[in-house]
């Protein structure tokens, strides 16, 4: 095979991952907001909403209340570490031109590299109540990390790579065995953690914290973090999906793409349910929530190494 | 050939112990004495990195030599293993010689004489490139290792008028003692070897004693070795309590390097020590023993570190927790090799990895402690709870800081990734061959999220949140330009460790390639070495065909730079306007001392959900 044009596609797959994400999250987002308020009987605001959100903060003020450096790079990195994370992402089974230059492990760092962002402005902000959000965050962010580590664990252990889209898309769904079953529950359970809703809202929890690590933020760079929210909000919604259903095989990558995307649609309105109908947790009921979900997952693990 | 890199290695060491003669006469001008150290120690670092070039580049190694001391007679064998220990011993004691230059200056050390500072420096760096030149466990360990011990004692207990650092110094004595018994005993106890028997020989009788001495000598040697390195539990026992008194150029040259003379150790043990007769189940099993203990290393290690709130306390802990993935990766190693071709990939990833990780783990926390020694030289304390908001005042030291706080971490395209994508990786690709090790990845993944927490909160507590204006000193500055210099020079090593490991392929297979034992005729065949493909854009292990594992540093910090130019073009995209403003806290409140968030808060229920693993601290 001639390189060149996989290599055009490769990079016109980078592009579409982009547009995809960048256009859908917010959308999804609305939907969450949309069903949250018909369970609390509002009306709720239009599905673009969160677009409009985010447009209409790119021209407000930006108001710096530190004057260092960590302050204003902060929502830059945490935006760049999460197209990166998409850049990279085989969606509906294509690789990029990127997926060949970034293992799993280096996803799950450029995952934590979107944390780290966030916690840096939120301590580069002075303000008592980021600080609080912040140790929220870093306390949520080492429990769930290694859950999802293990979900994608399941497909290194099965392929024996750790190449992204063998990890994602090299096992048949059956194969997993139960310990799939249990992986998929897992992350049913990890869902409201993985995209930082209710109940394990911590860190932001907008009632008690006033939005935590952003309280400083405002205009531009507020808009960055908030579309970075949603970009990773969008992705662990769209992981379990593309790791546990299998795909259309159609021959179609629209049609593949199409039916991952509806499916993803589905998991946000499950969000949005739960959502609405689920009180904040406590930070140390959720650490307890939480190791008991991380040593149901590394129990399965420890079942698909042996059998 | 031979005859040079043994003249080299003379040389050096004689060189160090005429300044450990003559510097200390000239105590009394401080800085001419700095100086003169700086001077003696840099000579002596170009001739012992010129003797570890020549033996990595040359065709002579392993070379072996016979010492003649007055009647005693030591071995020394200088491979490519030794020569990269040599190599970072010398760039670590040159860099901190210059960086003790301005930082015995400081005003609680005026009082002090430098007389014996002067004295035992020298000396602690030749005693450890020592500990890396001899081949025995006897005669020649002893001196190394004495020099060694001895001479950091001193200079631990250099602010001797404080009663805690004198008792944690004297423990730290009793129990290095204590390491060198075991050795010694492990070292004498080898039937048919006496004083002055070499690694070769010990090797070879190993291998006709029975199962059980043999377990017990071997593990005699790992618990010295271990307890150097700061294996758990014995690394608790001292380690914390040691580095966080010592002055702090001190600090970076006990957790930069000395504890890897422990590490240096261990690999020695396991891969030199053991007879080719030995049965390989035998082997394995030590393989797993180690590694077992290189996860709970690990793990209690960075979870205790999590919980401190002074700032080289933390560092120190950190350092177990570091040298735990260093162990881990060296028992994956040893367990791999005994398997069939495509787990010794593995093991050759493995210890690419424990390698890697040495190196980069000795530069950026040689260089956290001596950004911590800037922030304790300027502002009087180590104390996270009183420091915070040091980004505007100390920039240069806070971008340094935080360059060494992101490797440690193991953020990608800083120097901790590739080396824990290499240990991680190695537990986790084995699958069903070696199901245990993948556990221990897992919990080697944890582990980096909690390291992540530390330096999160070291390095937020430290240079940007608020506090220092509210401290005793009020006259904050960023350090003179002689104590940046050095740790400018470990943040340019520490940018290119990270960006450009191909450099470490390329030096790993020229180790393997300089050395004898085991682990060379497994690993150190051509074909084995293609598995671990370079480019100049990072590493990729390959098995069979196919990639299954790549860090490619380069590509990501490009995608990441290109990524953040789409973020600023967003951010400005809007025409908003910049404007400043206090901070706001609900209106009803101003910024004072009273109404920040300490160290000691952070992560408090996090911390209670491990008071378990111990290191607690108390209102914290």
């Amino acid at each position: 095979m001639n390189p060149t044009p996989n290599l055009f596609v490769g990079i016109a797959q980078v592009v579409a991952n982009l547009v995809l994400f960048l256009a859908l999250a917010p959308l999804f987002d609305g939907i969450v907001r949309r069903v949250m308020a018909r369970v609390q009987s509002r009306k709720g605001p239009p599905l673009a909403q969160s677009f409009y959100d985010v447009l209409k903060l790119l021209g407000k003020e930006n108001i710096d209340s530190t004057g260092i450096l960590p302050f204003r790079l902060a929502p830059l990195v945490a935006f760049a570490s999460m197209l990166c994370v998409i850049a990279i992402l085989p969606v509906a089974g294509h690789a990029t031109a990127l997926t060949p230059y970034a293992d799993t492990i280096s996803l799950v760092y450029l995952l934590t590299l979107g944390g780290v962002a966030v916690l840096l402005g939120a301590f580069a902000s002075k303000n008592i109540y980021a600080l609080i959000g912040a140790s929220r965050e870093m306390t949520t962010m080492i429990m769930v990390e290694p859950i999802l580590f293990m979900i994608l664990l399941l497909g290194v252990l099965k392929t024996g790579s750790l190449d992204l889209t063998a990890v994602i898309y090299g096992t048949p769904s059956a194969e997993f065995g139960w310990p799939g079953i249990v992986m998929i529950v897992v992350s049913l359970f990890a869902l409201q953690a993985f995209v930082a809703r209710q109940p394990f809202d911590m860190a932001e929890a907008e009632q008690e914290l006033l939005g935590g690590p952003f309280i400083e933020y405002s205009g531009p760079n507020y808009a960055l973090f908030k579309y970075y929210m949603m970009l990773k909000q969008m992705f662990y919604a769209y992981l379990p999906i593309a790791m546990f259903v299998p795909l259309l095989k159609s021959g179609y990558f629209v049609l593949d793409l199409l039916l991952q995307v509806v499916l993803t649609a589905l998991v946000f309105l499950l969000i949005g349910l739960l959502s609405a109908t689920h009180p904040r947790y406590r930070i140390d009921q959720a650490i307890r929530y939480f190791a008991t979900l991380f040593v149901i997952a590394l129990a399965a693990i420890g079942a698909a190494v042996i059998f | 050939m031979d005859f040079n890199i043994y003249n080299g290695l003379m040389t050096g060491v004689l060189l160090l112990v005429a300044s450990a003669v003559v510097v200390p006469l000239f105590a009394t001008h401080r800085k001419l004495a700095g100086t003169l150290n700086f001077l003696a120690c840099l000579a002596a670092a170009l001739i012992f990195t010129g003797v570890a070039c020549q033996v990595l580049i040359g065709t002579g190694a392993p070379a072996t030599f016979d010492l003649h001391l007055g009647g005693l007679v030591m071995p020394l064998m200088i491979d490519g293993f030794s020569a990269v220990f040599m190599a970072l011993i010398s760039l670590m004691a040159t860099v901190t010689a210059f960086y003790c230059i301005g930082y015995m200056e400081m005003d609680h050390y005026r009082h002090y004489s430098l007389r014996s500072f002067f004295f035992c420096y020298p000396v602690f760096v030749a005693g450890m490139i020592g500990i890396v030149t001899v081949d025995d466990l006897t005669t020649g360990f002893t001196i190394a290792w004495q020099m060694m011990t001895l001479a950091s004692f001193f200079l631990i207990r250099f602010d001797y008028k404080d009663e805690t650092i004198v008792r944690n110094a004297n423990k730290y004595l009793l129990l290095m003692e204590l390491a060198w018994a075991a050795v010694l005993a492990a070292g004498l106890m080898v039937p048919g070897c006496g004083w002055g028997a070499s690694l070769h020989q010990i090797a070879e009788n190993l291998g006709v004693v029975d199962t059980g001495l043999r377990t017990l000598l071997l593990a005699l040697a790992m618990l010295g070795f271990g307890m150097k390195a700061g294996m758990f539990p014995l690394g608790q026992l001292w380690l914390p309590d040691a580095h966080s008194v010592a002055p702090s150029p001190i600090s970076a040259m006990l957790s930069g390097v000395m504890i890897k003379t422990g590490v240096y150790g261990m690999l020695r043990t396991l891969f030199w020590m053991t007879p080719d007769s030995m049965p390989a189940h035998e082997l394995q099993y030590w393989g797993l023993v180690t590694a077992f203990v290189g996860v709970v290393t690990l793990f209690i290690g960075t979870a205790q570190a999590v919980k401190q709130v002074d700032a080289k306390r933390l560092h120190a802990y950190s350092s177990i927790g570091q040298i735990g993935y260093i162990i881990m990766a060296i028992g994956c190693a040893r367990y791999y090799l005994g398997h069939e071709a495509g787990l010794q990939a593995l093991a050759l990833l493995a210890l690419f990895g424990a390698l890697c990780h040495t190196l980069n783990h000795a530069v950026f926390k040689g260089l956290l402690f001596l950004c911590t020694g800037s922030v304790q030289y300027t502002t009087g304390t180590k104390d996270l709870d009183k420091l915070g908001g040091l980004f505007g005042l100390m920039p240069v030291t806070a971008v340094i800081a935080g360059i060494a706080a992101i490797a440690v971490s193991g953020v990608p395209a800083f120097s901790g990734f590739t080396s824990k994508w290499a240990i991680v990786g190695a537990a986790l690709l084995p699958g069903k061959a070696a199901g245990i090790f993948v556990i221990f990845g897992v919990i080697a993944l944890v582990t980096s999220a909690m390291t992540l927490a530390t330096y999160v909160k070291f390095y937020g507590m430290t240079f940007t949140s608020v506090g220092v204006e509210w401290n005793e000193k009020n006259d904050i500055h960023e350090v003179s330009t002689a104590m940046l210099l050095p740790k400018l020079v470990l943040a340019a090593v520490c940018l290119v460790q990270g960006l450009f490991p191909f450099l470490f392929v390329a030096l790993f297979g020229r180790v393997l390639a300089t050395s004898a034992g085991s682990i060379t005729q497994v690993l150190g065949t051509p074909e084995m070495l293609s598995s671990l493909a370079q480019s100049y854009a990072g590493v990729t292990l390959r098995l069979g065909d196919a990639p299954v594992a790549f860090s490619l540093p380069l590509v990501m910090i490009a995608m990441l730079a290109v990524a953040m130019l789409f973020a600023l073009w967003l951010r400005k995209a809007g025409g908003a306007e910049e404007r400043t403003a206090p901070v706001w806290l609900c209106g009803y409140q101003t910024l004072n001392n009273a109404n920040r968030y300490l160290s000691s808060h952070i992560f408090d229920a996090f911390k209670k959900f491990m008071k378990w693993t111990g290191g607690n601290v108390r209102g914290a």
